[in-house]
């Protein structure tokens, strides 16, 4: 019997042995670190299932890879659409000679071209409510009787693709018309996005339900592996339409050598190896075993990864890692549920600006963020017009003897009579520990808190239905445009399941954003940002918190790699130097 | 046997109703709508009803829970809310890979620590003995993410001797995957089992049955194995039978931190998402399959024992 059992073991040990298996041709390995939901663009509502879906299908427009600000360039549209006077059509050439990926759902499985007829079929889609897309609220409202459409699918049960929609229309096969129901300067946007890549109408009606898992695209990669909990695996697409690399980039990129492949056929990899490793530890293992090519530095190996001034440590340097440190379009924020009936002294002005000046949010960004971030001002976030590097936010000072002034203007000094204030969290071990920050922070100034943990799904719906007194939040930009995030205290947006979870209503706020969000980028509108972030910084709806700075590293044999906030189809663009991998991987 | 083997399974029938009950209680009634979770941040009150009707959760209760009556029925459990994927697929896809690690594990881990308690059980008291019941406490003092952690860190990332994590279907490529896990369910197994086969087997040995043996003359070896051993079998089966439903729903830990495709990583993907149609399948479909090796105890009972009948 010990034996055997020596026998099996020994089996188990000596077939475990590893070595690194040889790669051939270029290939790009990365992680997502969260399980894909899909390959359908209509359902590509998080990042990782975005960048998926990006590296198959193509819509309109895309972001430039390497200028900064963040600038919209054409991707299947042959050039920049023409904008009528008031905002309200949008003309597109469709680059043509683009062709569909090979698939069975095409006469004799080869891809056919595409056409203007394939966006107003993928926006229908977005519309149609048996697709149950996360993106419809791109479109909702906006263009003209698509709403309608959509009412009528809704009332009918199936949705008529055949039926007109006055605001989508193909003159002829490369001439798309938009016709918007008001001006919606952020809509070039919105055709970045991969929600509103073209898909064509004979694949999904071949594939059905199971559509999500035949991706068929114009885009530079071609599906090969799909196993959306593990492993994908895309091949370059040899009938990829002659999409070249930037010539032009932000100031300085040129100099990096970001730009030295400028002019090449993209893409500049053979293949792209994505696994989805969902726990921190695996993935940094992989990363520094040279298995995949970028990584972001995981909680607990921070230390491992990024010495005590702030940059690479030997160990990392050794290697010839890259690490690159950019401000990320986003804002924490701690929320005052204003229409709270047990905490109704939230109502107050004076109680949230007291309890914004409690929150000492420079020890948390050296405590919970490694001293990456930087401490918000206003809810506009850096590298997005409307940002103002100058002002300087009274409520965000930790001026405890001014919080307890204000407290006790409000009939609390000392945080007498006010009540026991429930602050909602998610479980996990950094949400309890800033829960017992706040907890902290607060009884400096006599406010007690008691800490409620919750899974995601259950806060989301305690603030869906009002149950929240204060939540901690966060919120990622869609598109670089300050009404992105200042929609979060637009009046309309208070109810329940909208992004205005605070349910700050100020009419004069609500005035002024809707002025400012219809307006073209300009100067004004910049203005008019700037007014209605400062009246967010002094009605304190919210307590800001900090704008995180994205941390990653990356291996010495990647090329052109840049930080981007938006960008889902940058894996084009990268090149991976093979000599360079076989030699430092020996 | 075949009248108790048809009443047992009758029996099953309300068992089962109280199950889909409860299940349907918990996360129809007072589970929470898992509409914003579907909707994302953009969600709002036009767009939460819509989807709501189209998914149905505005039809009355009842008529829902049958919905839920027929897709247990049917074994079809429609699609997943996060992933859209069809459920009995995803359950049939991942069932046999947890079962790739689980099993041999189960099998190396019962062979070892009952052979052990055998030893253990003859060396009574002696070093032996008292050193295994130590390790098998420090062992079990240990949190299992520790083991994982440590494992994946030295054995893979340090030494190269196994794959970080990931999955390959098929024999013999599995095995390098599968080789680290099933070590690490052994080793985790191991303490609590041979704990156990050790209390059984002395229980056994003090019996006067085995007195009478040994003064018959009967061998050592005779007595452990053709008397203690066969005699044990029952709190044994009882224990190795109803383990088996946990082999098919894997290790959440395990399969999450070693990239494998199986059940486990399913569920603690459903619980993070709220996606209330695959936790109801795993939960219908592990009863059932505890409902049913329950049964299966109850038989080999009656084939190890045969004292015991079945009526």
């Amino acid at each position: 019997m010990r034996n055997i059992l020596l026998l099996v073991l020994s089996v188990l040990v000596i077939s475990g042995c590893t070595k690194h298996r040889e790669e051939v041709g270029a290939v790009l390995n990365v992680a997502e670190v969260a399980k894909i939901k899909g390959m359908d663009p209509a359902l590509a509502e998080d990042q990782y299932s975005a960048t998926e879906v990006s590296r198959v299908y193509e819509g309109l427009l895309q972001y430039h890879m390497y200028k900064r600000p963040y600038t919209v360039e054409p991707l299947l549209a042959e050039e920049m659409p023409q904008i009528s006077k008031n905002g309200l059509e949008f003309k597109f050439k469709i680059r043509k000679g683009v062709m569909f990926q090979d698939d069975a759902a095409f006469p004799n499985g080869k891809g056919r071209e595409l056409k203007a007829k394939d966006f107003i079929y993928s926006f229908k889609r977005l519309a149609d409510p048996k697709v149950q897309s996360t993106g419809w609220w791109l479109l909702e409202g906006r263009i003209v009787g698509l709403d309608d459409w959509r009412a009528a699918a809704t009332k009918s049960g199936k949705a008529d693709y055949e039926a007109k929609v006055a605001g989508l229309e193909a003159s002829d096969d490369y001439s798309l018309t938009i016709k918007l129901t008001k001006p919606v300067p952020q809509f070039l946007y919105a055709l970045t996005m991969p929600y509103t890549a073209a898909v064509a109408q004979e694949v999904v009606e071949k594939y059905g339900s199971d559509f999500l898992n035949h991706p068929v695209g114009t885009g530079p990669f071609v599906m090969a592996v799909y196993k959306p909990t593990e492993v994908m695996e895309y091949v370059k697409n040899p009938n990829y339409w002659p999409a070249t690399f930037p010539t032009e980039g932000a100031p300085g990129d040129k100099e990096a050598g970001l730009l030295d492949d400028a002019g090449k056929r993209l893409p500049l990899v053979d293949r792209v190896v994505v696994r989805v490793l969902v726990e921190d530890q695996p993935r940094w293992l992989h990363f520094m075993q040279g298995d995949i090519d970028a990584v972001g530095i995981p909680k607990d190996n921070y230390a491992q990864a990024i010495g005590p001034d702030g940059n690479l440590t030997a160990e990392l340097k050794e290697k010839k890692v890259s690490l690159s440190k950019d401000v990320a379009m986003d804002l924490t924020y701690t929320a005052f549920n204003m229409e709270s009936e047990e905490i109704p002294q939230f109502k107050n002005k004076l109680v949230r600006q007291a309890l914004s000046l409690a929150m000492d949010e420079r020890e948390s960004i050296h405590t919970f963020y490694n001293d990456m971030a930087t401490l918000s001002q206003t809810p506009i976030p850096p590298g997005i017009p409307g940002y103002d590097p100058d002002f300087k936010n009274i409520y965000r000072t930790n001026d405890i003897a001014l919080a307890k002034k204000l407290l006790a203007q409000a009939g609390f000094a000392d945080g007498k009579g006010f009540p026991t204030v429930v602050y909602d969290t998610l479980a996990d071990t950094t949400s309890r520990q800033m829960a017992e920050y706040v907890t902290k922070n607060l009884q400096k100034i006599g406010v007690q808190t008691k800490v409620n943990t919750n899974t995601w799904p259950a806060l989301l719906e305690k603030i869906n239905h009002r149950q929240v007194q204060l939540w901690g939040i966060a919120w990622a930009a869609d598109y670089p445009d300050a009404e992105n995030f200042l929609q979060l205290f637009y009046g309309p947006n208070a109810q329940p399941g909208g992004m205005n979870g605070s349910y700050y209503k100020n009419k004069e706020f609500d005035k002024l954003f809707e002025k400012a969000r219809a307006m073209q980028e300009s100067p004004e509108r910049t203005k008019l940002y700037r007014q209605l972030a400062q009246m967010v910084a002094n009605d304190c709806p919210v307590v800001l918190g900090v704008n995180r700075i994205a941390v990653s590293l990356h291996q010495p044999w990647i090329k052109n790699w840049k930080y981007m906030e938006f960008m889902t189809n940058a894996a084009k663009y990268f090149r991976v130097d093979t000599d360079l991998k076989k030699q430092l991987r020996k | 046997m075949m009248n108790y083997i048809i009443r047992r399974l009758l029996y099953t029938i309300p068992i089962l109703i109280g199950i889909t009950l409860i299940t349907f209680f918990f996360f129809n009634v007072v589970g929470g709508d898992p509409v914003s979770i579907m909707l994302g941040k953009h969600a709002n009150a036009q767009m939460i009803a819509d989807m709501r009707h189209e998914m149905g959760f505005d039809r009355p209760l009842i008529w829902q829970y049958f919905d839920f009556l027929k897709q247990i029925v049917t074994f079809d459990f429609g699609r997943s809310y996060a992933s859209k994927q069809l459920i009995s697929k995803m359950i049939l896809d991942g069932a046999p890979v947890s079962l790739c690690y689980t099993l041999p594990a189960f099998v190396i881990a019962m062979l070892i620590s009952i052979s052990l308690s055998l030893l253990v059980a003859f060396w009574r008291g002696g070093w032996f003995d008292k050193i295994t019941v130590i390790i098998c406490v420090a062992g079990l003092s240990v949190p299992s993410l520790a083991y994982i952690l440590f494992g994946q860190y030295w054995f893979a990332y340090k030494w190269g001797m196994f794959p970080i994590s990931g999955f390959q279907p098929g024999f013999p490529e599995m095995i390098s995957y599968i080789a680290l896990p099933v070590i690490i369910t052994v080793v985790l197994s191991i303490g609590g089992e041979l704990r156990f086969y050790r209390t059984v087997m002395l229980d056994e040995i003090h019996q006067d049955y085995i007195r009478t043996a040994r003064s018959k003359g009967l061998s050592e070896r005779v007595v452990m194995f053709k008397h203690v051993l066969k005699n044990a079998m029952i709190p044994i089966i009882t224990n190795v039978v109803i383990e088996i439903p946990f082999l098919v729903t894997g290790s959440i830990l395990l399969e999450n931190f070693f990239g494998i495709p199986g059940l486990g990583n399913q569920i603690v993907e459903a619980i993070n998402t709220s996606d209330f149609p695959v936790i109801k399948a795993q939960t219908i479909i592990f009863s059932l399959l505890y409902c049913v090796f329950n049964l299966l105890t109850d038989i080999l009972y009656s084939l190890v024992d045969p004292r015991v009948s079945l009526k």
